[in-house]
């Protein structure tokens, strides 16, 4: 059994190529001189963690996978290449027949040593907090792409990633790469089984450089027992889009702290996220914006619902750079508690130093709309079903501006199925 | 011919204001009414309270096609064959008009539900906005349209339709009122509410009811309107209401 100290750090890196051997021994100091984050911090306010990372030890191997063909999967089976990993453990690999290269990163360290020494890990930093420093020191396998310059891939890239093994931690780093004037779409996807009490903490990196469209779907889909503590950090060059979806449905608890730089002139991205807790779920996202170039945009748009006695916590920040002028961004979170016992954190911030900018946000919290609701039963829809339905609308206006609609359909009806069993149990 | 609409002593407050205070009206199977009134009078809260919106306090009596609709909840009142059109569509959404229509075709069972949809959408031109948002970033007029779509399709015993003129222009009043007339049926009574009179130019209603503060002081036919063109709403009902005479046209130069 590895547990998460320097020698199964050691363990871990045996394979290292020396670049990814230094960053891991650093970050090996960080995670053993950082203590677990508290509320106190702000960026950790509003939950309670409630345990600590070495409760968990490292997998030995992958546990026993779910079928793979369901929901998603099947949607994408047209697909330019898929990686599924269980407990941080690479199960199959279909690197496709694209222009991009795209596979595990144990093949693609071994193939190319070189190829990822300019992005792997370099996004998120590893004194960030105890859980980044923890993913440097003992993450052992994840999926690169590098998308070539000028190469356009029109089919998804699908990342399956399991936990199937109680009492792991695991630490899936996902690093994609688009160059320059290139096009790409990544589906991803987290799920475990309910009776999972596993540990997952993921690193996604984005590079999207000039010229280029990186879009990036995730589908947060974890057990009721597994809890996932996940880093994101996009850098977008001149003129490029980064285009992500998030949707999170499960997790015990499930954060996902996201940090855009629009970095070069003319860049943007557009952030989208549906999510939706019951029991006693919470869902924590931390979104940062910033805007460093000339005429950049962003717009944030989350909807999220809780039921039960689930949390949900928003806290996006747009940060813009003295020089980031000619810069519009928005931010809009919209809530919806659907039980008494369930509650909502929704912090929009903004921190302006350019003066030529447009700025919005807008941040809604409450129950369905009373008029809404009267106007669909006057059309004889009863009760159940106008609920229903105004719960669909209400995250179909995040859905739809997914980057993959295949996959919206899919969470789509995850989310109706989720709120239709609610309601079918008396809880809403 | 029997009554579609039999409203009896309704009254209604919201709060402590006291909207309605006791309104009578028949509205009888392949009739067109009007009722006309000043605003703030009660005319959509008349609506309202005969849909059930749980806002008023409301008692009194109202029979649809025969059965009391009051005390029962909005759905069923609708599925008994009450429709109202809204002054005021709310936009809903993330929720198509087509997904709405699925929904209210599986509330009924009715085999003709799908066929009159099409028939209906291709009558008023709705194809492109049943993809849309229900009223989502529709004009006046083309949300007046979507709420007469959605009575042709539900194919209702009582249609009230609140100001379904306002916010049109004259073509468009023209086309909504030769649609009334099209949907005119010894199934159907239609309450049409208005407080201008120019729709009566292009449809021929069988009575007018006239609706002051609450009550309706006056019924009768068609010649109302040009009583009300003379005098306004003032004489309707001495010492209680105090407004200007309302924007009238020369009644029916169809
Ligand atoms: N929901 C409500 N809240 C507060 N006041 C209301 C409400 N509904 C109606 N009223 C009041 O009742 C009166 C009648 O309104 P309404 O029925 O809309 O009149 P009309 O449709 O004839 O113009 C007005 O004074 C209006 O302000
Ligand atoms: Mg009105």
């Amino acid at each position: 059994m590895k547990t998460l100290d320097a020698q199964g750090s050691a363990a871990v890196g045996v394979s290292d190529p020396s670049w990814l051997a230094g960053r891991r021994k650093t970050a090996l100091d960080y995670y053993e001189k950082l203590d677990m984050p508290s509320s106190i911090e702000e960026v950790w306010r509003y939950v309670e963690l409630g345990f600590s990372i070495d409760d968990y030890v490292l997998a030995e191997g992958p546990g026993e996978a779910h079928e793979i063909g369901a929901g998603i999967a099947a949607a994408l089976a047209n697909n330019a290449g898929s990686v599924a990993m269980v407990d941080g453990h690479t199960v199959s690999a279909d690197t496709g027949t694209s222009a991009a290269v795209f596979g595990t990163l144990s093949s693609l360290l071994v193939e190319s040593p070189d190829l990822l020494e300019g992005y792997l890990g370099t996004l998120i930093d590893p004194d960030l907090d105890k859980f980044s420093a923890a993913h440097h020191a003992f993450s052992g396998e994840g999926v690169a792409l590098v998308v070539p310059a000028g190469a356009a891939v029109i089919e998804p890239f699908f990342i399956d990633v399991q936990a199937a093994t109680s009492g792991t931690v695991s630490f899936p780093r996902i690093t994609l790469v688009a160059e320059k004037s290139s096009q790409a779409s990544v589906v991803i996807r987290y799920r475990s089984d309910d009776d999972v009490d596993a540990l997952v903490v993921p690193h996604l990196e984005l590079f999207a450089a000039d010229n280029s469209n990186l879009n990036v779907t995730v589908v947060q889909h974890w057990g009721a027992g597994t809890r996932s503590i996940s880093h994101a950090r996009a850098v977008v060059g001149r003129d490029a889009n980064v285009h992500l979806g998030e949707a999170g449905l499960g997790g015990s608890m499930s954060r996902l702290q996201l940090t855009v730089d629009l970095e070069g002139n003319g860049s943007s991205a557009n952030i989208v996220g549906a999510y939706f807790g019951d029991a006693a779920q919470t869902m924590d996202y931390r979104y940062t914006m910033h805007h460093a170039g000339v005429n950049t945009n962003s717009d944030m748009f989350l909807k999220g619902a809780v039921q039960d006695e689930a949390l949900s916590v928003f806290t996006g920040m747009i940060r813009i750079d003295e020089e980031a002028q000619k810069t519009n961004a928005y931010q809009t979170n919209r809530n919806l508690i659907l039980s008494d016992g369930a509650s909502a954190q929704s912090v929009p911030n903004l921190e302006i130093l350019a003066n030529d900018v447009k700025c919005g946000h807008g941040s809604t919290m409450g129950p369905l709309d009373e008029e809404q609701h009267y106007y669909l039963m006057s059309r004889g829809l009863d009760e159940e079903r106008t609920n229903r339905l105004l719960v669909h609308g209400f995250f179909n206006e995040a859905l739809a501006k997914f980057p993959e609609p295949v996959v919206a359909d899919v969470v789509t009806s995850w989310i109706d199925t989720k709120y239709r069993t609610a309601q079918e149990a008396g809880r809403v | 011919m029997s009554v579609a609409l039999q409203v009896s002593d309704v009254r209604a407050q919201y709060g402590d204001l006291e909207i309605l205070k006791g309104v009578d009206l028949e509205v009888p199977f392949g009739e067109v009414h009007v009722l006309m009134g000043p605003n703030g009078s009660g005319k959509s809260t008349l609506c309202h309270v005969l849909m059930g919106k749980d806002e008023y306090e409301a008692t009194g009596s109202a029979l649809v096609g025969g059965t009391e609709v009051m005390g029962l909840p909005v759905d069923e009142r609708a599925r008994l064959g009450l429709f109202e059109a809204f002054q005021y569509p709310v936009e809903v959404p993330g929720v198509s008009l087509d997904d709405l229509i699925d929904e209210m075709g599986e509330v009924r069972d009715d085999a003709g539900f799908a066929a009159r949809v099409e028939s209906a959408s291709d009558l008023l031109d709705m194809a492109r906005f049943r993809e849309r948002a229900v009223n989502g970033g529709l004009s006046g007029g083309e949300k007046k349209r979507s709420e007469m779509f959605q009575m042709a399709i539900s194919q209702p015993k009582v249609a009230i339709l609140d100001e379904i003129d306002s916010g049109l222009d004259i073509d468009a009043v023209r086309e909504v009122a030769h649609l009334v007339e099209e949907l005119r049926s010894d199934d159907l009574g239609v309450l049409i509410i208005t407080h201008y009179s120019r729709i009566l130019r292009y449809m021929k209603p069988d009575k007018i009811h006239v609706m002051v503060a609450g009550k309706v002081v006056k019924t009768g036919g068609p010649e109302i309107a040009a009583e009300l063109e003379a005098s306004g709403y003032v004489e309707m009902q001495a010492g209680e209401a105090t407004l200007a005479a309302p924007e009238v046209a020369t009644p029916f130069d169809v």
